[in-house]
């Protein structure tokens, strides 16, 4: 079991959005929305931001004997994506393929279900999707900042 | 600084349907006792590693229930637990005992019981010892963040799958050896390359088995051993740990190897040794992936080098450095809770010269295990020596 139902309503709200954890005194973005100290500066003040939802899949793995919750979705696509505001995370990636997923396609972030709770609740969260549209190299760059 | 070994006990690595969680702890602790020569009273404190009992077979507290099944009580007992390190840390802790002067006889003891639950089950509870509320919901798991860091490491250094393989083979070459391993076979490269996907590149053959066990140490003051002169004078002389991050998010190759690099240098410093004194050593890996990078944080090989010992023979019972004589966790299995004293118990065998003949390295002297959790927030390293003055 990953979260009870109330500890869901507690989580569920920053689901809704992919955000990401700002330090104010050093700028460096922190995966998730919850981060407390700074990795970089140890500055204690971070400030949750949320991101465009676009950026790069620098790595990833075909998962084919998944963990409980997600049982059923197996062979399911899981790797790590670097957004366009620089912060990397782990990230699923659905409706593509295992034999046509690869390091450097361009992903954004949808807001789908990530399983059924033993009572029929529905449980929700950010996955990525290859990306229709891409942005130009220009925005990307001035993004990176 | 200078730990006696006073006595090891452990029981076989594999499912067993027929033992309780009790029933490991009491026989690798008894056996231990025996093996130490001591009355049950002489031993004033108990560190129990133990990662998932309460998930894995419904009990906690599973310190108090070992102190009491050992027929310890009254003496001081405590559940330690840290991932993957768990093992490790209670050794840790037992040194740190010792060393203060507060105790002059513990027992380190690791158990896990893992094999009631169905693997699926299994594998969620493990994957809550990395960050189950935020990150698990990627669908990331150990095998999973664990495949992401295999191929980052391929993409960097430019070795294939085949080559990796070779860990698989070199441990399963051992563990066929080891009358206390759970898996028992010999592999080729080319069995481990056609073995089922587990999560893309990690195949069957490059992941442990689920496994129960435990695994027991009697460690004392160094002269306490030294008015022993009937035992085998092993003592443990560097304890190092080191946290990382604790999400298996990152694939981050420095951070994976920062994370044993530094206790491994600390440890290397504190022992009055270097990399090139090593005789054998155990290195995690519940992946096969883990080993190479073990092998390059250690010392023993520059970094993007460490798989290149299991091809050419350099980490085999002849080689430069003996590595994973036990087969490893690949064969030994992963009892997580277990799993830092197993190592320790099977590096002691070596330095006695009592391993099973045809995995003990001739004349070792020097040993060294190394622990990693979580499985980028724990680093854990152990030097033993045996000194006979
Ligand atoms: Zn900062």
């Amino acid at each position: 079991m990953t979260v009870s139902a109330i500890e869901f309503s507690r989580l569920g709200p920053p689901k809704l959005r992919l955000y990401a954890m700002r330090c104010t005194d050093c700028n460096t973005l922190h995966p998730w929305w919850e981060h407390y100290v700074c990795e970089k500066c140890k500055g204690t003040t971070l400030v949750r931001e949320q991101m465009s939802g676009t950026g790069e899949l620098t790595n990833y793995t075909v998962v084919y004997y998944p963990p409980r919750d997600f049982l059923g979705q197996e062979p399911y696509v899981v790797g790590h994506v670097r957004l366009d505001e620089g912060v990397s995370m782990p990230a699923p990636v659905v409706g593509v393929s295992e034999d046509q997923v690869e390091v450097g396609m361009r992903v954004k972030s949808v807001f789908r279900r990530m399983k059924l709770g033993h009572e029929g609740d529905v449980y929700y969260s950010q996955k990525f999707v290859v990306d229709p549209n891409p942005p130009k190299p220009k925005k990307k760059a001035a993004a990176k900042k | 600084m200078r730990v006696g070994v006073l006595g090891i006990g452990k029981t076989p690595h594999k499912i067993q349907h027929n033992k309780s969680l009790r029933d490991l702890i009491v026989e690798a602790g008894q056996k231990a006792i025996d093996d130490a020569g001591i009355e049950r009273r002489d031993i004033q404190a108990l560190y129990v590693g133990n990662v998932g009992s309460v998930g894995f077979c419904f009990e906690n507290s599973t310190g108090l229930m070992a102190v009491d099944h050992l027929g310890l009580v009254p003496s001081a007992a405590v559940r330690v637990e840290a991932a993957c390190g768990t093992g490790a840390w209670a050794l840790h802790l037992g040194c740190a005992a010792i060393l203060s002067g507060l105790y002059d006889t513990v027992m380190v003891l690791g158990a896990e019981k893992m094999n009631d639950l169905a693997t699926v089950e299994a594998t969620s509870l493990i994957a809550q010892a990395a960050d189950s509320k935020e990150e698990y919901f990627s669908g990331l798991t150990f095998p999973s963040g664990t495949a992401l860091t295999a191929r980052k490491y391929m993409q960097t250094y430019g070795c294939t799958e085949e080559d990796l393989a070779n860990v698989s083979v070199k441990n399963h070459y051992y563990g066929a050896r080891n009358p206390y391993a759970h898996l028992r076979f010999e592999c080729t490269v080319d069995e481990v390359m056609r073995s089922p996907k587990v999560a893309d590149p990690l195949k069957l053959f490059e992941v442990c088995p689920m496994t129960d066990a435990g695994s027991a140490l009697i460690l004392c003051r160094e002269e306490m051993l030294r008015d022993r002169p009937d035992k085998p004078q092993v003592f443990v002389t560097a304890t190092s740990m080191a946290s990382g991050t604790w999400y298996a998010a990152s694939d981050g190759l420095d951070e994976s190897f920062d994370l044993l690099a530094r206790p491994a240098q600390k440890a290397y410093a504190m022992a009055g040794i270097s990399a090139d004194d090593i005789d054998v050593a155990e290195i995690y890996n519940s992946f096969a992936i883990q080993e190479p990078l073990g092998i390059e944080a250690l010392g023993f090989a520059e970094r993007g080098d460490g798989w290149k010992g299991a091809a050419d023979g350099s980490t085999w019972l002849d080689g430069k450095v003996a590595v994973n004589l036990s087969g490893g966790l690949l064969c030994k299995g992963h009892p997580l809770g277990a799993t830092g004293t197993s190592q320790a118990c099977d590096i002691v065998e070596q330095l006695r010269g009592t391993a099973p003949a045809e995995i003990q390295r001739k004349d070792a002297a020097i040993g060294i295990s190394a622990c990693r959790g979580g499985p980028g927030s724990v680093g854990a390293v152990h030097i033993y020596q045996r000194l006979e003055d």
